[in-house]
């Protein structure tokens, strides 16, 4: 039984990690093919099959002339408005959070889960219900088109995935780990960023990787507000795309696009797996 | 400014969840209370009834919606947490996860910026109390839930001069045999280091054992705040003889026969209390069932049971008795012999409590 239940359970991983990692391997290896051996037959391993070419790099890297597009700008813009727009998002929906988690909020009829809710609310909206707002607020303040606009832009987006997971987390977090630290001689203050804060890096990482993911891949508002001053990654790589499929520059976009995020999720494993991601302070 | 070992003064406390209400419920009714420098206070009574706010009001987790504290007669109401040097320890652990159990017992002297040679004494000592020394460099989140539990404990004592520890029902996931041990030790360092110690419970043996005075509360009421001894005996309110002692008091409906009478089953019962002044006839008649023996040769006060249940509980034997409709039980030593049937049973005069309206008549 308990062989079986080994055999199976090994069976499965291997079948999954094949299908997560195959399109990797097709992606790395069309990557480094030429026109020829794309469109002429089925091939699979470089220099036997075909032989392997920079060609689907170069293009990324050196521009207009060769028929390419640089995306090394759009690249950076792209690191720099998520990074940015992440942590601002990180650091004020983690505040927000706590407020929420913690204190009683009374405007009217609005309370504390109302509030919440609204942050939630962001997101549940079609963003294309934004795109007009957005577009003319930021003409409006003249950041059309600037990274700073994007950084804002993005921040709205992003707050609420922030607020909506740290919430969650922090209500998980016993208030007498709290009024502990406040007994122990600490003041509100100290007792968030010594006590409550260290406690809760497990939420934070959770709370930034969606915030990371989400940033990066954003390929509507990027498209929307932006023209030729800034450019953000995702469009850039649709812009790849031409009459005759550049299937090996297109790869070659693709594995660069993925590798940050792949970075991202290869470091906070370290940490989720570390078995405290429930916050079990009990 | 710190209060260091204080007196606590509880001038009218109330406290209400809801003030904003028409009609607030009150968790805590007003009532006014000391605590002496040095001594062991427990605070026992039921789930709910008040023994976790009127804590948090102590340490300033919660503001009292009326009344004042004081700290050896300097005003505290409106100093946060933070200010009143106390410490409180919770019912189940919360330790700095992200700390090592050192950081843990050291955080709360560190807050404080006690000298690095002050707090290796202090946590050494704690440590050695609570045998936690061998674990003082793991990660405090690897410990078991008991040992995480002497943490919260280890922090609480660590400071010696707080005014107060407020424990609120320390010791609930202990096993007992540490329990027991842990108890002692705490006897101990307030014998030693004069530190008040407020325990609540709903254990009203760790009460016995524990405190020098025990305040017993229901509904949000302190009932009785006293010794041991006078809980057991002369209990204040029929609750209190309901809730101290094992099996409960034994609690008959009754009437006023004459000054010193009342009116038991058939028959008459003499106590030993002036009851001329009651002007309601309708009366509770208590008694503890340890002090109530299998007649010899008494003459009054004899009443006759049909024996239904014997239990024993290996240092004593419980009796559980019919007279009409009454039950009465009765703690018997165990090397006494019963008969199964009839049984006559001696209630001593000077023992029989009577309550008029649930409070006792003196």
């Amino acid at each position: 039984m308990e062989k079986l239940y080994k055999f199976l359970k090994y069976t499965f991983i291997i079948l999954w990690t094949v299908f997560i990692v195959a399109p990797f391997l097709w992606a790395i290896s069309t990557s480094f093919k030429d026109f020829q051996s794309v469109n002429s037959k089925v091939t699979y391993i470089p220099w036997l099959d075909f032989e392997p070419t920079l060609e689907g790099w170069r293009v990324l890297v050196k521009s207009p002339a060769r028929g390419g597009v640089d995306i090394v700008e759009p690249y950076f813009n792209s690191l720099f408005v998520t990074c940015t727009a992440s942590l601002i998002s990180i650091v004020l929906g983690t505040l927000a959070a706590y407020a929420l988690s913690r204190f009683t909020f009374k405007a009217g009829f609005v309370r504390n889960n109302d509030i919440t809710f609204f942050f939630i609310s962001q997101r549940i909206m079609p963003p294309i219900v934004l795109s007009i707002p957005f577009f003319i607020f930021l003409s409006t303040i003249g950041l059309l088109d600037s990274l700073i606009g994007l950084v804002v832009v993005y921040i709205v987006l992003l707050m609420p995935i922030a607020v909506w997971i740290m919430v969650d987390f922090f209500n998980r977090v016993p208030k007498e780990l709290d009024e502990t630290a406040l007994i122990d001689g600490c003041n509100p203050y100290q007792a968030f960023y010594k006590v409550v804060l260290p406690n809760s890096i497990p939420g934070l990482i959770v709370a930034g990787m969606f915030c990371i993911i989400f940033g990066w891949i954003d390929f509507f508002f990027a498209f929307i507000l932006t023209f030729t001053e800034v450019q953000l990654l995702p469009v850039k790589v649709v812009a790849l795309n031409s009459s005759i499929t550049p299937w090996w520059s297109l790869s070659a976009s693709a594995l660069i696009s993925v590798a940050p995020l792949i970075i991202v999720a290869f470091v906070v494993e370290r940490y989720l797996s570390k078995g405290n991601l429930s916050g079990a302070l009990k | 400014m710190e209060y260091l070992m204080a007196k606590i003064e509880l001038s009218n406390i109330s406290h209400t969840y809801n003030p904003n209400d028409t009609n607030p419920t009150y968790a805590l009714n007003p009532f006014s209370m000391t605590w002496e420098n040095g001594k062991r206070y427990a605070i026992l009574g039921p789930s709910g009834c008040g023994k976790t706010t009127m804590l948090n009001i102590v340490s300033g987790l919660v503001r009292p919606s009326k009344g004042k504290i004081l700290f050896d007669e300097h005003d505290v109401t409106d100093l946060i947490t933070e200010e009143r040097n106390i410490a409180q320890v919770f019912q189940f652990p919360v330790i700095y996860n992200t700390m090592t159990v050192y950081d843990n017992l050291a955080f709360p002297l560190r807050c404080r910026n006690f000298t690095d040679q002050k707090i290796k004494e202090r946590v050494k000592s704690v440590s050695d109390t609570l045998r936690l020394s061998s674990f003082l460099n793991s990660p405090a989140r690897k410990l078991t839930a008991d040992q995480k539990q002497l943490i919260s404990l280890g922090r609480g004592l660590v400071r010696e001069d707080v005014a107060g520890v407020l424990m609120d029902e320390p010791l609930t996931v202990i096993d007992p045999d540490l329990k027991f041990r842990l108890r002692r030790n705490l006897k101990e360092i307030n014998e030693q280091y004069k530190t008040t110690l407020v325990y609540v419970t709903h254990d009203q043996n760790e009460a016995m054992t524990f405190a020098d005075n025990i305040i017993v509360m229901d509904q949000g009421e302190i009932v009785q705040v006293g010794l041991p001894k006078d809980l057991f005996e002369k209990p204040r309110t029929t609750f209190v003889g309901y809730f101290i002692g094992s099996p409960a008091m034994n609690l008959f409906r009754s009437e006023i026969l004459s000054d010193n009478s009342i009116k038991f089953n058939n028959g008459t019962i003499k106590t030993k209390t002036d009851l001329s002044k009651i002007k309601d006839k309708n009366v509770k008649f208590g008694i503890r069932s340890e002090f109530i023996k299998i007649a010899t040769d008494q003459k009054e006060n004899i009443v006759s049971v049909k024996v239904t249940r014997v239990e024993d509980f290996g240092n004593f034997k419980l009796i559980t008795g019919k007279a009409g409709d009454l039950e009465i039980k009765s703690k018997v030593e165990r090397e006494i012999p019963i008969s199964t049937e009839e049984l006559k049973l001696h209630l001593p005069a000077e023992k029989c409590c009577i309550y008029s309206n649930e409070m006792l008549v003196n």
